[in-house]
């Protein structure tokens, strides 16, 4: 009966794991193997370098390590800041309000756009010439600050990291909302009849709750928010001179450069100081379970 | 007291404005373009078009060849999400509840694509399709997108179905339940807000797509939306007036499916099923 | 059950949905001509009808993914009968030696090469002793031309008593008349790294002239040579003068155009295309276009950029001989007349120059002659990157030019030295 068992399991895995196997593990072992290679991707010829594409990357390219950490800055603004408005919202409406539904639709538009959309009409409010931020501002009194948002060195990452969280935050409201929602309403009410009010309610009775979802929104959030491409590209192409370059555009550049063994090692190093980020993660929320 | 919670109820309503306000303002400034004319768009800068212009609606419609791409998309989005939530889910209750070997490595290498962005896979892919005898087919873009969606489905519905305690699943087993039943008629249910979650975004994902509907696709009455929105942007000359038209009714679609999935995320579990 | 039904219903759509088989003597063609699609497919028509193959034009856009569709295509053998691989001379040549781009000097040899402007038709030839070993010869069909040069609003200049500035000096001094005046002189998609290099090399062909970007790219004169900091010091001036108008470092060349359209600046670097996106976005707007300036001084003559749609066949299409008759077609009198009314392009055969209707056109096309040569051996991308990136630098005033000179240097040595190692 136990041979049964684990049949009849395996068929549970078996349709995923095939066809992960057959449409993205095959291609992905396929175009890992060019990291150690150089190839144009047209010629039928590649040349074998050994670990050479990684050495290069690792030690000498300045630009890289640049655009991995302006990938790192945007991130750390979208784990502290988009997150936590993402909670606060989540909370109220938790906490039930007037409109709700309507809140709870406006959120989700962001998210829903597509990105040339967002990149469009960010660019027009951000404009120099003609934009709506520099308008606003100068109505307030405040003329000095504006600038072209998105060509001053200074502003311009903030700028996209702007619009990114702009864009992001639905996604971790929804999911914040939807665990929320899954505490039963009776520990609240247990809790404040032992005279809990609701900062207390929320640090012992939601946080601890809320734990996996945390961690599961703070993955996303890194992984997502590192590889941000659409927003830089359609926004400012990785400029001014380089100031929002980002891993994915950096990659992407090489690649339309037919520089394919090259561009494959950078995405190899990319992927594996995520894994780090996350293997990071998963035992910082471990501990955080254990408490 | 009760000025103090008036206090936080009112700064509460103040911040969902505010909120609310700068995300509706892009939806209303595409909006209010996709009604002026093109010369209109550069001159007027309010939200308020001088004239309102239809016209660029219907030549949206017309031009981009929307009827078409529209059914393209729904088939493929309606589709692909659907393999999603059936394989992934399916999936991802074997992985978190039932003895399989290997489930760890199984997970590990899940996980892997979506940490390492490799770029030109779609070459591969694209020579794949071909010797399978699926380019420039539906099925074939299909099985691509239910493809895309799996790993990060698997990753949070595993998660979610993780939470649910066991002793659901003992009380059923001792029930009479089989796997497929408790599967079926226990977990799914109790997964739903998750579900949901994915089907939404998914289906922006899918729908929102283009490069690979591009490269895999050769017949034009097989592409999607997104290929009808590419008319308007010639090489040198842009229609933003259509443009944004095209957009505007690209988006619609995926706010309604929203607004549909909104109750399944909001109706809890109920009370006592989770931690109780 | 209701359910079930519905997705046997979907999977019967789509399964009714699968490839329809190719009709007889068919030509496909792939191209990323969004604003052309409309007057490609009529002239397909009027092909198909009066022979017995059917050419058929499908549109791939925008341009990035029209080339990796084209690489994917490559490496799975399903090239279309026309197509192009819409990159430089090198990675052309990568196409050619890999066989995926027919060898037209035979047919071209026949008198159809005459049709063409020679600067123009340089673009898809490589000579003797080219730089990647390629049989010399001609491997492309231009189908249309556009080029670049300075717009201006004929309104402002008017008002201003500004006349057209022939010399650097000039220039700077325009500029500085419609700075006084509150108005930006000058505007640029210069977010687009190409358009950079392309104003930069107007400098660059007349200080160090043809043979000088050659020995440059060779190696054996350095960007810390000073008559390259002459050239980056021009950007410093014209930083120092103010002309450059506002964020014009992450524009678009789309954006750009929006900024002259509006008259938001007086003048604007652009290519032929322009005339039909002013008139889009701005009918009224009166505007006429003059050569970039001359360097005081400057040895060698004022080039211009000039480029052509190529579009290139297939050596494995199975017919071969029907695509290079079509293209012949494309490029007769007739066709180009139709193609550069529609399209406001300059027609790449030069017979028909003199029926080009816009004036501003008829200027263009009357400067073909000028191109920048095509060289023989190509500067690696990284070079030219940095270079552009560079002169965005100086125009925030984040570098210096003698900076960027010596950045430069170190970039091409870098290059230099892996290309050495690679060849061993």
């Amino acid at each position: 009966m136990k041979k049964d068992y684990h049949i009849s399991n395996a068929l549970f895995v078996l349709p995923a794991v095939l066809m992960f196997a057959i449409f993205t593990i095959y291609p992905f072992v396929k175009t890992f193997q060019l990291s150690v290679y150089e190839w144009d991707g047209i010629s039928p010829n590649m040349k074998f370098v050994g670990f050479k594409n990684y050495i290069d990357i690792i030690l000498a390219d300045k630009i890289f390590w640049k655009s991995m950490t302006n990938a790192g800055v945007i991130t750390l603004l979208a784990l502290t800041f988009q997150n936590l408005l993402a909670l606060i919202l989540a909370v109220i409406i938790d906490r039930g309000i007037k409109f709700e539904k309507f809140f709870r639709t406006v959120y989700f538009i962001p998210p829903i756009l597509s990105g040339v959309v967002v990149g469009l009409v960010w660019k027009w409010i951000y404009d120099g010439n003609y934009g709506i931020l520099n308008t606003i501002l100068s109505y307030i009194g405040l003329e000095k600050c504006a600038t072209s948002w998105l060509s001053n060195p200074k502003t311009a990452l903030l700028s996209v990291a702007i619009v990114h969280m702009w864009k992001g935050f639905g996604w971790g409201f929804i999911i914040l909302l939807s665990g929320l929602q899954t505490i039963p309403r009776e520990l609240y009410e247990a809790s404040s009849i032992d005279g809990a009010d609701s900062f207390k309610q929320f640090y012992y009775v939601t946080v601890p709750l809320m734990i996996p979802i945390f961690f599961i929104v703070s993955i996303l959030t890194i992984l997502g928010t590192m590889q941000i491409f659409d927003l830089i590209y359609s926004m400012t192409r990785g400029g001014p001179a380089g100031a929002t370059e980002v891993p994915i555009s950096y990659i992407y550049r090489y690649m339309s450069n037919n520089e394919l063994g090259y561009a494959t090692a950078m995405a190899v190093i990319f992927g594996i100081v995520l894994f780090l980020l996350s293997i990071l993660q998963i035992k910082i929320s471990r501990k955080l379970k254990k408490v | 007291m009760s000025s103090k919670v008036e206090e936080a109820k009112l700064s509460s309503y103040l911040i969902l404005l505010a909120i609310a306000i700068i995300c509706l303002f892009p939806l209303l400034w595409m909006l209010s373009s996709s009604l002026k004319s093109q010369a209109e768009i550069f001159t007027n800068m309010s939200l308020i078009p001088k004239r309102i212009f239809f016209k660029n609606y219907s030549d949206a419609w017309v031009k981009g060849k929307f009827a078409i791409y529209f059914l393209n998309s729904l088939i493929y989005t309606f589709c692909g999400v659907l393999g999603i939530l059936t394989i992934g889910s399916l999936c991802a209750y074997g992985l978190a509840r039932l003895k399989i070997p290997f489930k760890d490595i199984i997970f590990l290498i899940l996980i892997i694509p979506l940490i390492v962005p490799l770029p030109g896979t779609f070459v591969p892919l694209y020579v794949l399709l071909k010797r399978l005898g699926l380019l420039d087919t539906r099925i074939g873009l299909i099985l691509c997108y239910i493809n895309g969606g799996l790993a990060f489905g698997i990753f949070l519905l595993k998660s979610f179905f993780e939470e649910i305690p066991k002793e659901l699943e003992e009380a059923a087993i001792i029930d009479g339940a089989t796997k497929w039943q408790i599967y079926f008629r226990i977990m799914l249910p109790l997964v739903k807000p998750a579900l949901a979650t994915l089907a939404i975004f998914n289906t922006v994902a899918i729908w929102n797509e283009f490069l690979l509907a591009l490269i895999i696709l050769q017949n034009p009455l097989k592409m999607p939306i997104q290929r009808g929105l590419m008319v308007f942007q010639g090489t040198h000359i842009t229609e933003y007036g259509q443009l944004m038209a095209g957009l505007s009714i690209a988006t619609l679609p995926v706010l309604i499916i929203y607004l549909l999935m909104q109750k399944y995320i909001i109706k809890g579990i109920t009370a006592g099923a989770l931690k109780g | 059950m209701k359910f079930k039904n519905f997705v046997i219903f979907c999977i019967l759509i789509f399964l009714f949905s699968c490839s329809s088989k190719k009709s007889k003597q068919e030509i496909v063609i792939w191209h990323w001509m969004t604003d052309r699609e409309e007057v490609f497919n009529k002239l397909a028509q009027k092909y198909s009808e009066s022979k017995v193959v059917t050419v058929k034009f499908e549109t791939y856009a925008p341009s990035d993914v029209y080339r990796e569709k084209v690489r994917a295509a490559a490496q799975g053998g399903l090239l279309p009968d026309i197509y192009s691989p819409l990159g430089d001379q090198r990675e052309l040549a990568s196409f050619i030696k890999a066989g995926y781009i027919e060898d037209l000097t035979e047919y071209m040899n026949t008198g159809w090469k005459d049709w063409f402007f020679e600067a123009v038709l340089q673009q898809n030839t490589y000579k003797e002793n080219n730089e990647w070993n390629l049989k010399a010869g001609i491997y492309g069909v231009p189908i249309d031309v556009v080029s670049i040069q300075i717009f201006y609003n004929k309104k402002i200049f008017e008002k201003l008593n500004l006349s057209v500035p022939k010399t650097f000096d000039e220039f700077i001094n325009v500029c500085r008349k419609l700075r006084e005046s509150n108005i930006q002189p000058f505007v640029s998609g210069f977010g687009e790294e190409w358009l950079i290099d392309v104003f930069s090399k107007s400098f660059e062909y007349q200080i160090l002239g043809e043979e000088g970007m050659i020995k440059t790219i060779k190696g054996e004169i350095k960007y810390t040579d000073p008559r390259w900091i002459q050239v980056f010091e021009l950007f410093e001036k014209m930083r120092d003068e103010k002309i450059f108008a506002e964020g014009i470092i992450t524009m678009i060349n789309k954006d750009a155009e929006r900024v002259f359209a509006t008259e938001k600046a007086a003048m604007a670097l652009n290519g032929s295309w322009g005339i039909n996106v002013y008139s889009g976005m701005n009918p009224d707007l009166k505007y006429d276009v003059f050569m970039p300036p001359k360097i005081a001084n400057a040895k060698y003559p004022l080039r211009i950029w000039v480029s052509s749609s190529f579009l290139n066949v297939n050596p494995k299409s199975k017919f071969k001989q029907q695509a290079v008759e079509f293209l012949k077609w494309l490029t007769e009198e007739q066709q180009q007349i139709i193609l550069s009314k529609e399209t406001k392009n300059i027609p790449s055969n030069k017979n028909v120059s003199s029926e080009i209707e816009s004036d501003v056109l008829k200027n263009f096309a009357s400067n073909i002659d000028k191109s920048f040569p095509t060289l023989p051996v190509v500067e690696n991308w990284k070079v030219i990157g940095t270079k552009c990136r560079g002169i965005q630098s100086i125009i925030i005033g984040q570098k210096t030019a003698k900076q960027l000179a010596l950045e430069l240097q170190k970039e091409k040595e870098k290059v230099i030295s892996e290309i050495k190692l690679g060849s061993n």
